[in-house]
């Protein structure tokens, strides 16, 4: 029982990642990502194959930030411009394409096998309680990264967010560049769902291309839609709120015969769907919502005449 | 190699066939509700296994099977339509296309909790293969071809000369004028619902002839069927079968040097060039609808 609660919690942390990334695009700037999968699996994939050659676990760790953030870049380039619902499909479209690459190149990717045996680091010196090590690494990155979000979200550059994700017509009057904050937010969400995904690879030490599917992109959205999408602590209480729903479902099966197998999974997937739909409909602001700024107030007066 | 390019021709020509009826489904839709319908995928899923259920496991033959399957997802259309989309209206474009991908995996995943994951196929007589100078065509491709083209001509008939199609036009080119002129758009968007899932649920079926019934075939499908919908310039209907041939061609010739399983990287490809450079689709036709 405490396993499956560690093993749990290294999910939602994880999670955690990948959500506050998307809250980054789409919770401060607006900017519809329904590829996030794809950018967490250029993560594991980049960090798990530059361990295998060797490279120190936390130079692998940078290249995967590095790596999903040329690909969150190279994308939001070419398609930024595309109207929002073009964008869903676009993303979308991305992730699934990157699935193929990952399963068709198997001399980079080993194909449908996956990577086995990616070195989990500093196993040498945490061998009993490696799992608790990894929570606390986790837990550690994920403090570093939410108050480095705060900030962003309270400085002049997440106003400057707010205001082109509610009306980029009037962020562009202001002066502002909104073209290539866009491209810096996307990047930045891309850099987190790398890093998400190369902590993913450490963990288990395995990747397969039928990890990375379009439906880890809808479960990072409806962590963010319940959590309170444009709020921090809420991407992250969405995390937890996913989790203890996936694994709440998972107890369907004491209680309903013949939940077994390819059924259990299929119920837990309709749940989500059925999920996602009822907070878009009723809920969108979330269990937290975001919290009002009054951004006029943080501006300096003029100096009166 | 000169056969061999025929032969994949002749297949592109199947594929586009059978794209292009979730095609129109997809430009009917956006014309009148303005979103892009992910759950237009599972359709056709839905199609394949409803129809398998009624030639396999009801034993009906399969032209019957194929009627009920295009009621039936018809009428799922409308389900989906009141449940997801009605209450959601007046909302943005983005919201609704993200609900459609919510209900596309609920339908997926009924489908696979009642039939699971297996390859599924319908129950047919097995009929030898026509050949004509090495090139191989077989009578279910030809005659699934056939009711393919049928059902784009009596769309078009549909959307041009009748009633209901006037006013289809006239909701998708202006909701609001339409609204005054005393056209119910709530009338014409549950018929379009219907009209839309039955044409892909019958997609669903061919697919299922000419390939294999599973939980998934749909979802595979959703690229390349964007991608015909906007070569084909988004929300005309009639351009939207072009697009489907457009769309089967080139990833069946492309087949010749890349290996199958990046086919829907194709569609893909043709959905980012022609939404950064061409807009308004390869062809650039007046609107029809």
């Amino acid at each position: 029982m405490v396993n499956y609660l560690i093993a749990i919690l290294t999910f939602v942390l994880i999670y955690a990642i990948l959500s506050l990334g998307l809250n980054v695009q789409w919770g401060f700037a607006g900017l519809v990502n329904l590829g996030h999968v794809g950018l967490f699996a250029v993560g594991a994939y980049t960090s798990a194959l530059l361990a295998k050659l060797g490279v120190p676990i936390f130079f692998s760790l940078i290249a995967a930030m590095v790596f999903a953030a040329l690909f969150g870049g190279l994308l939001s380039l070419t398609t930024l411009r595309l109207r929002e619902d073009f964008l869903a499909i676009v993303t979308l479209g991305f992730s699934e394409i990157l699935r193929l690459f990952l399963l068709n190149e198997a001399w980079l990717t080993g194909g449908a096998n996956g990577i086995i045996a990616i070195p989990r680091p500093l196993q040498q010196y945490f061998a009993k309680h490696y799992d608790l090590f990894y929570i606390a690494v986790l837990a550690v990155a994920l403090i570093l990264i939410f108050l480095f979000l705060e900030r962003l979200r309270l400085s002049p550059y997440g106003r400057m967010l707010r205001a082109i994700r509610e009306d980029e017509l009037v962020a562009a009057t202001a002066g502002k560049n909104v073209f290539r904050s866009k491209v810096q937010a996307f990047t930045l969400g891309a850099a987190l769902a790398g890093l998400a995904g190369a902590f993913y690879a450490h963990c288990l030490s395995y990747i397969a291309p039928e990890m990375f599917v379009p439906m880890v992109s809808i479960n990072v959205w409806v962590a963010l839609i319940a959590g309170g999408s444009g709020n921090n602590k809420g991407a992250i209480l969405g995390a937890f709120v996913l989790m203890g729903f996936l694994e709440g479902t998972r107890f369907l099966k004491d209680f309903i015969p013949l939940l077994t197998g390819f059924r259990l999974a299929a119920v837990r997937e309709i749940l989500v769907g059925l999920f996602l739909i009822l907070l878009m409909i009723y809920r969108q602001e979330g269990i937290l919502p975001e919290e009002k700024i009054n951004d006029a107030a943080t501006i300096p007066a003029p100096p009166q005449a | 190699m000169a056969e061999q390019f025929l032969q994949f021709v002749l297949n592109g020509f199947l594929s586009g066939g059978i794209l292009a009826l979730p095609a129109i489904a997809f430009s009917l839709l956006y014309g009148i509700l303005r979103f892009p319908n992910f759950a237009i995928g599972t359709y056709i899923t839905a199609g394949g296994f409803i129809a398998f259920a009624a030639n396999v496991t009801l034993r009906l033959p399969l032209p019957v099977a194929f009627l009920l399957t295009m009621v039936f997802t018809g009428l799922l259309g409308i389900g989906v339509d009141r449940f997801a989309f009605r209450p959601m209206r007046q909302r943005r474009s983005l919201t609704l296309a993200i609900v459609s991908i919510g209900v596309s995996f609920i339908l997926e995943n009924i489908c696979r909790f009642i039939w699971g994951n297996d390859l599924r196929s319908y129950n047919l007589p097995v009929s030898r293969g026509m050949e004509w100078g090495g090139l191989r065509v077989g009578k279910e491709q030809l005659v699934i071809v056939l009711v393919s083209l049928a059902f784009m001509v009596l769309v078009q008939v549909l959307l041009r000369y009748t009633r209901l199609g006037k006013a289809m036009r006239a909701v998708a080119d202006n909701a609001m004028l339409a609204s005054v002129k005393g056209i119910d758009s709530e009338g014409i968007i549950l018929r379009t619902s219907f009209l839309g899932a039955a044409l892909t649920g019958a997609a669903g079926v061919m697919l299922g002839v000419d390939t294999a019934i599973d939980p998934l075939m749909g979802f595979k499908l959703i690229l390349s069927i964007f991608a015909a919908a906007i070569v084909g310039g988004i929300g005309s209907a009639t351009t939207a079968v072009g697009g489907a041939f457009f769309v089967g061609l080139a990833e069946e010739i492309s087949m010749i040097w890349l290996p199958a399983t990046y086919k829907s990287a194709i569609g893909f490809g043709m959905i980012v060039l022609i939404l950064l450079f061409r807009p308004a689709g390869l062809f650039r036709r007046t609107r029809v609808i």
